[in-house]
């Protein structure tokens, strides 16, 4: 089992790591791996299992195309094979065709999806996400400055309350084989344990203890009964 | 009609104050609000003293201003400040409509003013300080301030270009804001604690600002502070105008090194975060014209507001509340290593949770794993209570960062929390509060002592 974490040196806004460690914790036995956005990616040479990138800046954005321009083909055989992604927060926008920002200019992205962002930097959108998965409840937080238009691609979630890809679009996320791609940032999988249930058993080991489940799940079901809660408002 | 709208807007926010008394309830901001509604560009209209220091940043500025205006009052100059309208853009138009005539001409020389780093493009527009001091940029709430990259974006943008900065020299974010203003720094030199590795979960400048090169640190504060230099470009921290240095904690001391000249002052705490507020204070003071000695002596007989630090003993312990803004994972992170290097056992109420979310909707609790917790992980911190809305979410927490179950305890109700708590004959109990939740905080720190002394006289 190998699990890489892609660039933690410049994509590490909103606590996204967490669940990179909380996989750590869950798999012991595993070979992590960090790479640096300088560093060329493990899973350029070697089999890795899962591979997680987390929200950035608008200028790391920039540099984690860069980094991952020239891994393409390689990304998209692994997206075939059924390697694991979670792509997390604004990282999303990183795979699409391009963002568009409100003065009209659009900056190219890596274009493996068909979707592109739209960016206005002075209208923060922070929204609380409640949505399902393969029956089960997740929940969430979104707070970006853009929202995915355009996607061909099925949604990682299907939305119960909140907001999904764009405000007009009830799925959320991107799902292709075992790419994952989400707005919502932060430690989901700590927040939402059936979620890190589920990626266990992507990566074959249903059988591995979730870290600290009861008290994971003790503070899921009081978010889950806030967010189910219609007096709680959803967008901020 | 512009002037007339202006004067409606003036007196209607005049008004509002003695209403607002005779209802009982505090200002704050509410008399801005009502001018900037009546009159949008109420702050452009609106007389401004001559000569305005205004104060931004992410941590420290209200501090940082408090002082100052402590300062400049000992010296005999009474600035106008915003302390009690709040730092957006309402409550700078109710401190400058209270601090003007019927017409609108202002009754002060000097003006204070601390202003929201976020509200800068709005504020800035009207105002045009004379000086501006920027304590640091760090990261703050992710849902308002997204990273200290966008603020830095924001008040480059924002400043008015004859401004000179004051800036934090040992923030490389802060340095590189609106680089073609005039500009003074301020920097600590080395401290004991100071390492070279990263002790923290956040670092916003990993690679370089100038050319993403790699940033090798000469030495670190805590996160991004510190001095470093990029392995590629060279790109570093500048050299300061106004160096603190030969910093005694203990006895409360500090060197401040200008390029004519040291002097000392006291530090007001011994917390590095607090030596950062008094070179701070030192450097804008000196700009501003004080004389050292001026400076020096006013600080000896200022204190720390007591919002943000306070403490009163009862039962055999002393309770202490220590505010740490809620979803500011830098904030409470810089509590968090404080509380840890203490010297002697003690106890946490952990109730920082921001009260003001859960009123309509639920706390985005993303800045936890951002937050250093794993500070918390000593054997000298013997029990921690969490509490309030996000209780289990701080449990979880903590059990991520290595704190074993046995030293955490965990009720919803903060009045609740004193009673889990050991309250061993000596020890010290902190209660960590959000920005919304010092009436609570004392409330608890009350219920702490009558616990602790209820405990003494049944033993």
């Amino acid at each position: 089992m190998r699990i890489e974490l892609l660039f933690p040196d410049a994509c590490y806004l909103g606590g996204d790591t967490a669940n990179f460690e909380y996989l750590c914790r869950a798999l012991p036995e595993a070979e992590t791996v960090r790479t640096g956005i300088r560093q060329r990616p493990a899973f350029m040479d070697g089999d890795v299992d899962m591979i997680l990138l987390g929200s950035m800046t608008e200028r790391a954005q920039v540099l984690a195309r860069d980094a991952l321009a020239p891994c393409l083909d390689r990304i998209r055989s692994l997206i075939d094979g059924g390697t694991v992604f979670l792509v997390t927060g604004n990282a999303i926008e990183v795979f699409g065709q391009y963002i568009g920002d409100e003065d009209g200019t659009r900056t190219g992205m890596l274009g493996l999806f068909g979707y592109h962002a739209e960016r206005r930097m002075m209208a923060r959108h922070n929204s609380l996400y409640l949505g399902e998965l393969d029956g089960k409840k997740i929940v969430g937080f979104k707070s970006q400055f853009g929202h995915c238009y355009g996607s061909t691609e099925a949604p990682l979630f299907r939305t119960l309350r909140g907001v999904g890809l764009n405000p007009d679009t009830e799925g959320e996320g991107v799902l292709r084989n075992n790419f994952m791609a989400t707005y919502l940032l932060g430690p989901l999988l700590i927040m939402s344990p059936p979620f890190m249930r589920y990626v266990l058993e992507l990566l074959g080991r249903p059988d591995a203890p979730v870290p600290f489940e009861a008290a994971a799940l003790a503070a899921y079901e009081q978010r889950i009964g806030e967010f189910e809660n219609p007096r709680v408002r959803m967008i901020d | 009609m512009g002037k007339l709208r202006f004067i409606a807007a003036l007196w209607a926010a005049k008004l509002c104050r003695p209403l607002l008394r005779l209802l009982g309830r505090n200002a704050t901001n509410f008399p801005g609000e009502v001018a900037l509604r009546i009159c949008p560009d109420f702050l452009g209209q609106i007389g401004k003293p001559g000569r305005i220091v205004a104060v931004t940043g992410t941590n420290g500025k209200t501090t940082v201003c408090n002082i100052i205006v402590s300062v400049l009052e000992r010296s005999g100059i009474r600035p106008l400040c915003n302390r009690e309208g709040g730092n957006i853009a309402s409550g700078i138009s109710a401190a400058l409509a209270q601090g003007a005539s019927l017409t609108g001409k202002t009754k002060y020389d000097v003006g204070v003013l601390e202003v929201d780093e976020r509200s800068a493009l709005r504020i800035f527009r009207y105002i045009e300080p004379e000086l501006l001091v920027i304590t640091n940029l760090t990261r703050d709430s992710v849902m308002r301030n997204a990273h200290p990259a966008y603020i830095a974006d924001i008040l480059t943008s924002a400043i008015p270009k004859k401004t000179k900065l004051i800036l934090n020299g040992d923030d490389l974010i802060t340095v590189g804001v609106a680089p073609e203003n005039p500009r003074a720094y301020f920097a600590i030199d080395s401290l004991p604690g100071d390492t070279v590795e990263l002790r923290n979960r956040i670092d916003d400048l990993r690679v370089c600002p100038r050319c993403a090169g790699e940033l090798k640190y000469v030495y670190r504060r805590y996160h991004h502070i510190g001095k470093a230099v990029c392995a590629v470009c060279g790109y570093t921290n500048p050299e300061p105008d106004y160096l603190g240095t030969d910093a005694d904690p203990e006895n409360r001391r500090i060197t401040v090194r200008e390029r004519d000249g040291d002097w000392s002052c006291r530090l007001l705490s011994d917390s590095t975060f607090n030596i950062y507020n008094i070179v701070t204070v030192a450097a804008a003071l000196r700009e501003f014209g004080l004389a050292r000695d001026v400076i020096a002596a006013a600080l000896e007989k200022t204190e720390l507001p007591s919002s943000r630090f306070h403490a009163a003993e009862g039962g055999g312990v002393t309770a202490v509340m220590q505010m740490a803004k809620d979803k500011n994972a830098f904030a409470i992170s810089r509590v968090f290593d404080y509380l840890s290097g203490l010297p002697g056992k003690k106890e946490i109420i952990m109730m920082n949770s921001c009260i003001e979310d859960h009123v309509h909707g639920s706390e985005n609790v993303c800045w936890m794993y951002d937050c250093d917790f794993e500070f918390l992980n000593t054997e000298e911190i013997t029990r921690i209570v969490v509490t309030g809305p996000r209780y289990r979410d701080f449990y979880m927490r903590l059990l991520m960062a290595g704190v074993p179950e046995e030293r955490l305890r965990q009720t919803p109700k903060e009045l609740d929390a004193p009673k889990e708590l050991a309250l061993a004959e000596g020890e010290d109990v902190y209660i960590l509060y959000g920005t919304a939740g010092i009436e609570l905080a004392e409330k608890v720190q009350a219920a702490t002592l009558r616990e602790a002394e209820s405990r003494r006289s049944q033993a």
